[in-house]
């Protein structure tokens, strides 16, 4: 685990993609344990998970993670930042479980054998022994999105950052990941639209046009959020009411 | 993983790789020199003995020839017309002979071993950036992408039929374009995320170097 | 993200052997099309001339290793001994010639550029390719030799409309996808 102080910092960050202002002059500290990401769609939630680890550089402003400088790029910023993706598919790359495991590790420089025990003692760690051999292929949703996460921690990131990793998995595997990651040393950024997965989290932020729009307790935020949601599914039918209505 | 490679074990298994690779080679060009089609049925008849040889899963993949069969027809015909009957006999018992032949080594050689094997041919890459390393990693990229993008086509193709579908079902071809394209952007930002791939030492800057100049594409929202 | 083109490679090599998954449909006087050739030109039109053919040559690659990736469940050695070797030894040539022309054409409209560059690399380089293979492996004389082969244009001229059809939508809705309409 990477001794520097686990804080996130952004100071007035601006990012725009493909000519579209995406964040707006965005300044946080973030220096809780577990910290959810909230927004609808296009407020701008996975830009700044991919600012933090490198993935997209930012046009203005300082970013500052856990010590380190994403601008380096991603690759550089695989030891700090453990990402997982919503989809394990587009994460996972070789047949079998135990290369899965040890390909960041060997990337580091380990040797095979030594990249090969360690994934073997956190299979065995969590009970999953018999996995190494298995084709990624055969395993469930669920059991990949694990792998996934396991890949991750061989690396011992000071940060874990989640995009969706729920969205594909039945309820009892949601509950048995979530355990998992509450019981991980690490601090957590993760975006969820299962809102019920955020409550036990120190802070939730909401984001919405690139900028926070609430910042605070699972409690207070959430029921601004929900309560912000049912007024716009409002005015979403009735804004497709309206042409029916002067057609008729 | 996808191979042709049989799991058993057989007598020709046990052979190493580049021996079976150098005997097809001259067996291959040996039988150029046979014209008369009794000592080419001769030649197939011993490669069909080799199957047996090898056991009842070998014989089975004597199937491996049925998408040639039209091809093969046609060059009988052509053959025939042209220049006489032994003449179509002799080329199309010989083209059966050379296939059945080199999938009788692909069927008893394991994959890696054929990858080792064939090795040395790739060093000359090292010379140009390339580092062989990359070339096994993009293999297994391949290998990993085809069952992916076959879920995806059936997927397509499931939706198609729901829909009415109809005839045209090469219309599927764009949206299954567009999702591979998505996919790939996908995984090239999940390797990323993960440190990228490894290089041997020495050669990290300059492979990078060779593959980043060539054009980097779009970002995608 | 240093090792994107690496990635786009290997998922045009995929694409290819993923469509030979689709059964060969009899068109006229039955002559089987595959839709493999489809992808040679997409690999060109959408990477370019020099990824386009190092993503054919890596799929050549694999296939000679033993994978069954060819239409029909073919692969391995065996193809190398067949008949048809010239055309599989001929998509890396066939989609850098593809890529090529239709990044020449750059001012042409993309209907136009795509149609001509994935004609001259997917027909006749690959059919020179194709013919010159058939003639060394068969021993067949130039006439017969492409004799045989013609009965197979046909459909591939369908595969020449499908691959403009298929860069035409991939441009609108990914214009940073189609590797020889960049400046």
């Amino acid at each position: 685990m990477s001794t520097a102080s686990p804080v996130i910092e952004l100071d007035q960050v601006s990012l725009s993609r493909d000519g579209v202002q995406v964040l707006t002059e965005l300044s946080l500290r973030l220096d809780q344990s577990r910290i959810g990401l909230i927004g609808h769609n296009g407020s701008g939630k996975s830009s700044l998970v991919r600012l933090l680890n490198g993935l997209l550089p930012s046009d203005t402003g300082r970013v500052s993670v856990h010590g380190q400088d994403p601008g380096r790029g991603p690759e550089a910023m695989a030891a700090t930042v453990g990402f997982i993706f919503q989809n394990p598919d587009h994460q996972l790359i070789f047949p079998t479980v135990i290369e899965e495991l040890t390909f960041g590790l060997r990337n580091q420089g380990c040797s095979v054998s030594g990249a090969t025990e360690q994934a073997l003692a956190l299979l065995r760690a969590h009970g999953h022994e018999d996995w190494a051999e298995r084709p990624v292929h055969s395993l469930s949703e669920g059991q990949k999105q694990l792998v996934c996460i396991f890949a991750v921690l061989l690396l011992e990131p000071g940060l874990l950052i989640l995009d969706e990793p729920f969205s594909a998995l039945d309820l009892p595997t949601r509950f048995r990941l979530l355990e998992l990651l509450h019981g991980l040393p690490q601090q957590i950024l993760m975006i969820s639209h299962e809102l019920d997965t955020l409550a036990d989290f120190d802070r939730l932020i909401w984001l919405e046009d690139g900028r926070v729009r609430a910042d605070g307790t699972p409690d207070t935020v959430l029921s601004a959020y929900q309560a912000d949601a049912r007024e716009r599914a409002r005015s979403l039918r009735l804004g497709r009411m309206q042409p029916q209505a002067s057609e008729a | 993983m996808i191979s042709l490679y049989l799991g058993q074990q057989s007598w020709l298994h046990r052979r190493p790789a580049g021996l079976k690779l150098l005997s097809l080679a001259a067996i291959s060009i040996g039988l150029y020199f046979v014209s008369h089609p009794f000592w080419m049925l001769a030649a197939l008849l011993a490669v069909l003995a080799l199957y047996a040889s090898v056991g009842r899963q070998a014989l089975r993949q004597l199937r491996l020839l049925r998408p040639l069969l039209f091809l093969f027809a046609i060059m009988f015909l052509v053959q025939w017309w042209s220049v006489g009957l032994a003449a179509g006999l002799t080329l199309v018992l010989r083209m059966s002979t050379l296939v059945l032949l080199a999938n009788l080594i692909t069927l008893t050689t394991r994959m890696d071993a054929m990858m080792s094997a064939i090795t040395p041919l790739l060093l000359p890459l090292r010379l140009v950036g390339t580092d062989p390393a990359r070339i096994a990693f993009a293999v297994a990229l391949v290998i990993r992408f085809i069952p992916v993008l076959l879920a995806q086509l059936h997927g397509l193709k499931e939706a198609w039929t729901v829909r009415g579908g109809g005839r045209q079902v090469w219309r599927l071809a764009i949206p299954m374009t567009i999702q591979a394209i998505r996919m790939s952007d996908h995984v090239a930002e999940a390797l990323a995320a993960r440190g990228g791939i490894q290089t041997s030492p020495g050669h990290a800057t300059h492979s990078s170097r060779s593959h980043s100049s060539a054009k980097e594409s779009h970002s995608e929202g | 993200m240093k090792d994107k083109s690496l990635v786009q490679i290997a998922l045009y090599a995929a694409l290819v052997a993923a469509l030979g998954f689709i059964p060969p449909v009899p068109f006229a006087f039955g002559v089987p099309i595959t839709a493999q050739t489809l992808g040679v030109m997409l690999a060109g039109v959408m990477l370019g001339p020099w990824r386009g053919a190092l993503s054919m040559l890596l799929l050549v690659f694999v296939v000679s290793l033993g994978a069954p990736l060819l239409a029909g469940g073919r692969g391995g050695l065996g193809v190398l001994a067949g008949p048809t070797v010239g055309f599989f030894l001929g998509w890396p040539v066939a989609a850098f010639f593809a890529g090529l022309v239709a990044q020449k054409l750059q001012r042409l409209p993309l209907l136009a550029a795509t149609a001509i560059g994935a004609f001259t690399g997917g027909i006749l380089v690959l059919y020179i390719c194709g013919i010159i293979g058939f003639k060394l492996v068969t021993g067949n004389n130039w006439a017969n030799s492409t004799l045989t082969m013609a009965v197979f244009i046909p459909g591939d001229l369908i595969k020449v409309a499908i691959t403009c059809l298929v860069a035409q939508a991939v441009y609108k809705g990914l214009p940073g996808a189609v590797a020889t309409r960049q400046p």
